[in-house]
């Protein structure tokens, strides 16, 4: 394997109106990724906006002065590109991955709706997104059974005021009482080229792209006054555990047991990362091993641990079980917090620590493997980091993590008296 | 605010071209590659002929519950040491299976390829099986099915299927299986099935830097202690159109969306169709832009999304729209949807729409087909359907070549709006008399 997680040319620039360019050539195959981070998500959201930065998310693709409603897709499809965005707690990324004669037109497409959304945006378009994305939240999280258990974590990890309290979906409420006006201010607020970073990944070099980019979004005014979200980086322990439980439609008892780590970039959430694939991926993990294998209380297709990869405040580990038939949620809470609790008391043997490491490796290379997925990385880096070269950091930076250090974090951010328990029971049982 | 007003047109079009493919016999089985040179990864897949399709009639979920079963444990360790053996090499045992095969594959960086094949084939060839571990995947698997179960949609598929194909048939059943024929599997089902399928030799898939891989040496891994030819797979099986439409109603008292499944028949993979067909589906609803996401989503806002599609195995194929829409608006949203097939049906294609449709299926050769996991999925569809190396840049011009007259000659051909099933999971007291006024056929409850 490779020595830095990232082998591959980085080229950077900025432009006078602050836009920040990434351009890393790959000429392996006839394809560019071009990927955009906003500077933007949900934590920027005032109480009484929950959802609104996902549901910009949603304008975006419906037009912009240059660019007719529903074109952005029909554009980028009948160049054969594949495109999509996401809206976490932290930022907005708008991406596509097209044919590589076709970079212009996505340069085009990106900087028409960066600069130019507001005029294009009307009433019927806010009220047809609007209802796509209240579809959205029925689909992903009100008609599934367990699909509220995000929205149910953040509240109790993160308490009121602070930017990751609410999840990024929002409130029904919320989005009912979403007015143009405000989508107008939010556009203007935080789409500016000052507050992105554009990174373009595979068959072009970076000669062409700065050119290109200095085209198409040279012309768009800077932005000086764009508002922090508030800051959430201190998250005082309360010393009582959290605890919720839902009775609702469910087919059997789940836990969900959570913790506030550290910021990911941070050294101490690699060994968080490290950490939860000890924990909880694989037949190899200790969950498994431990409750689906061994005691056999939880079932084995839905046992695991994973940390959430937030910047702006101490991310959440979280690890969840679902009751085996007999097995009651009690059992099954003890069970699981046994598990956690050992982290901290049972050290990690080096044999856990090497398949974790593994596993890791393989994982980072599979983001790799990819010119989106690559892009994607340089422009987290680059947003989050203020350099994408930080990027090859993070492989290494799993690899050099100790027993030692687990235990240690364990010890000190996983201690019965700092957990979230949220456990759902089935109706009947109740 | 400066804009730039005119869109740019497409630079110097780069030639397309798919991995050079590498064809051994070694240990009498088959070796298919794909050579990427440079990347980190390797991935290797196992294919055997033991798909769903080869399931008795009854034993459904057989091929799901031996794919789990093979890591419990095999002739040389016990299934702790080898979950530790496989992850210490940075890769899981990935098993799953589809109508037409049973695939088992691992992904690795490139030089720790040839211990996971060992691992691989240690699992697949020689796995324990013992009885008390069998049942008791056995039954994880029938309570995992009833999780899935409870969420929304795969009632209904089963639904449309036992619809489609009769309940009579492997092929009208679910393909993995629900938790009743799962629950009622025996240990020697899943041994006799084993024996059957998993000795012969298959094909081995990698997908890597060939440079540093020896297939030769691979092969003879994966193929060691293997007997037994190949097995004819049979011919296409002909399915009967619906004489007429209807609705089925699953009820899912509560339910805050009707989960839509319509569908009908449709042509099997080899069929000459095929291209067109394909690129009907995606004008229809096989793309982001198509007319039902566009009408359904974009113009109404019922839903958060709506595809139609052709979908096809070596001896079957199905027609068939999904989709979840508010409660509220179920039956307009299925009376739009149904008018959109006819529409096709009967009036075909645009050119402005095909230029989409073509040039996005061609260009996602280049763009979808990237890392080692795709390819080797790419490689496989060649061995499935017996298609030359060649085939994905001969798709490409197929894709390319296809016109107006050809597309809407095979959406006329292979739909069929009168004959749909239409089936909807919801709250059935909510939208029972709204179903009944639509008039879009008999409504009937799932029983």
């Amino acid at each position: 394997m490779p020595d830095s997680g990232y082998p591959w040319p980085i080229e950077t620039t900025r432009l006078d109106n602050g836009l920040r360019v990434v351009v890393s050539e790959d000429r392996t195959a006839p394809a560019v990724a071009v990927n955009l981070w906003y500077d933007v998500g949900s934590r920027h959201e005032p109480a009484g906006q929950t959802g609104f930065a996902h549901l910009f998310e949603h304008l975006m693709f419906e037009g912009s002065v240059n660019v007719a409603k529903t074109e952005h897709m029909k554009l980028i499809q009948g160049a054969g590109g594949s495109l999509n965005a996401t809206t976490n707690p932290d930022r907005t990324n708008y991406f596509e991955t097209v044919p590589a004669e076709h970079l212009e037109l996505a340069l085009w497409l990106e900087a028409d709706r960066m600069g130019g959304l507001v005029p294009a945006l009307t009433q019927e378009t806010l009220d047809n997104q609007r209802d796509v994305v209240k579809n959205e939240r029925r689909q992903r999280y009100e008609n599934v059974p367990y699909g509220d258990a995000w929205l149910r974590l953040l509240p109790l990890l993160y308490p009121p005021g602070h930017p990751y309290h609410h999840a990024t979906i929002g409130s029904m409420a919320d989005l009912n009482a979403a007015d143009l006006a405000t989508f107008q201010a939010f556009h203007s607020t935080y789409y500016a080229p000052n507050n992105a970073v554009l990174t373009v990944v595979g068959d072009a070099d970076a000669a062409e792209v700065f050119a290109l980019a200095d085209k198409y979004f040279g012309g768009l005014a800077a932005r000086s006054d764009i508002p922090a979200a508030p800051d959430g980086r201190t998250v005082p322990a309360t010393g009582t555990p959290a605890v919720e439980t839902v009775t609702a439609d469910v087919p059997a008892p789940r836990v969900y047991v959570a913790h506030r780590t550290h910021p990911f970039g941070d050294p101490g959430y690699d060994v968080t990362t490290v950490l939860a694939t000890v924990l909880g991926s694989g037949r190899g993990s200790r969950l498994y091993q431990r409750l689906a294998d061994g005691e056999r209380i939880a079932q084995p297709d839905l046992v695991g641990a994973y940390g959430v990869d937030l910047a702006h405040a101490p991310a959440p580990l979280i690890a969840t079980a679902t009751a085996r038939p007999g097995v009651t949620a009690e059992r099954l809470r003890d069970g699981l917090a046994e598990v956690v609790d050992e982290l901290a008391t049972v050290p990690v043997t080096a044999a856990e620590l090497d398949r974790a490491k593994a596993l890791l490796s393989t994982m980072w290379w599979r983001q790799m493997s990819t010119v989106d997925g690559r892009a994607d990385t340089l422009g987290r880096y680059a947003t989050q980091f203020g350099d994408p070269a930080r990027a090859a950091d993070r492989l290494p930076g799993w690899l050099a993590v100790t027993a030692e250090q687990i235990a240690e974090q364990a010890a000190a951010l996983l201690g019965a008296d700092d957990r979230v328990i949220l456990t759902y029971l089935p109706e009947e049982t109740s | 605010m400066t804009l730039i007003a005119t869109r740019p047109g497409p630079g110097a079009a780069r030639a397309y071209r798919f991995p050079q493919v590498v064809r051994r016999t070694v240990a009498g089985g088959q070796v298919v590659a794909a050579h990427l040179p440079g990347q980190t990864l390797a991935v290797a897949l196992l294919l055997l002929d033991g798909g769903a399709g080869r399931e008795p009639v009854g034993k459904e979920g057989l091929g799901a519950v031996l794919a789990k079963a093979l890591e419990e444990g095999t002739a040389q360790r016990d299934a702790t040491a080898y979950a530790l053996a496989i992850e210490a090499l940075g890769t899981e045992l990935v098993a799953g299976l589809d109508w037409d095969s049973f695939q088992v594959s691992v992904q690795v960086p490139v030089d720790r390829l040839s211990a996971a094949v060992e691992l691989l084939a240690e699992a697949v060839r020689t796995p324990r099986l013992d009885p008390t571990d069998v049942l008791r995947v056995r039954d994880d698997e029938a309570t995992a099915l009833r999780m899935d179960w409870a969420n929304p949609g795969p009632r209904a598929d089963a639904v449309l299927r036992a619809d489609l194909f009769g309940a009579g048939n492997r092929w009208g059943r679910p393909l993995y299986g629900d938790p009743e024929s799962v629950a009622a599997l025996e240990v020697d089902d899943v041994t006799v099935f084993h024996s059957e399928w998993f000795i012969r030799p298959g094909t081995l898939i990698v997908a890597g830097d060939l440079e540093r891989i020896d297939l030769d040496a691979l092969g003879a891994t994966a193929f060691a202690g293997t007997g037994g030819g190949p097995v004819d797979r049979g011919g296409p099986i002909e399915v009967p159109l619906a004489g007429r439409r209807r609705v089925i109603l699953v009820d899912r008292p509560g339910s805050v969306q009707s989960t839509l499944r319509l569908g009908h028949p449709s042509p099997h993979r080899a069929h000459p169709d095929h291209v067109p067909m394909t690129l009907a589906g995606t004008v229809l609803g096989g793309a982001f832009t198509s007319r039902l996401n566009h009408l359904i989503r974009e113009v109404r806002g019922y839903t958060y999304g709506i595809r139609g599609d052709f979908a096809s195995s070596r001896r079957f194929g199905r027609f068939a729209v999904t989709s979840g829409v508010q409660t509220a608006v179920t039956a307009p949203a299925l009376v739009e949807s149904v008018g959109e097939v006819s529409r096709t049906q009967l009036t075909g294609v645009t050119e402005e729409e095909l230029e989409v449709a073509r040039s996005w299926r061609a260009g996602q050769l280049s763009v979808e087909l990237q890392s080692p996991r795709a390819i080797a999925s790419a490689l496989t569809t060649l061995v499935v359907h017996d298609l030359p190396d060649d085939y994905h840049a001969r798709l490409r011009e197929a894709l390319l070549a296809a016109t107006v007259e050809e597309v809407s000659a095979a959406a006329a051909a292979h739909l069929h709006p009168e004959s749909l099933t239409l089936v909807v999971e919801g709250d059935a007291a909510v939208i029972r008399d709204e179903l009944v006024a639509a008039g879009l056929g008999e409504v009937v409850d799932h029983t």
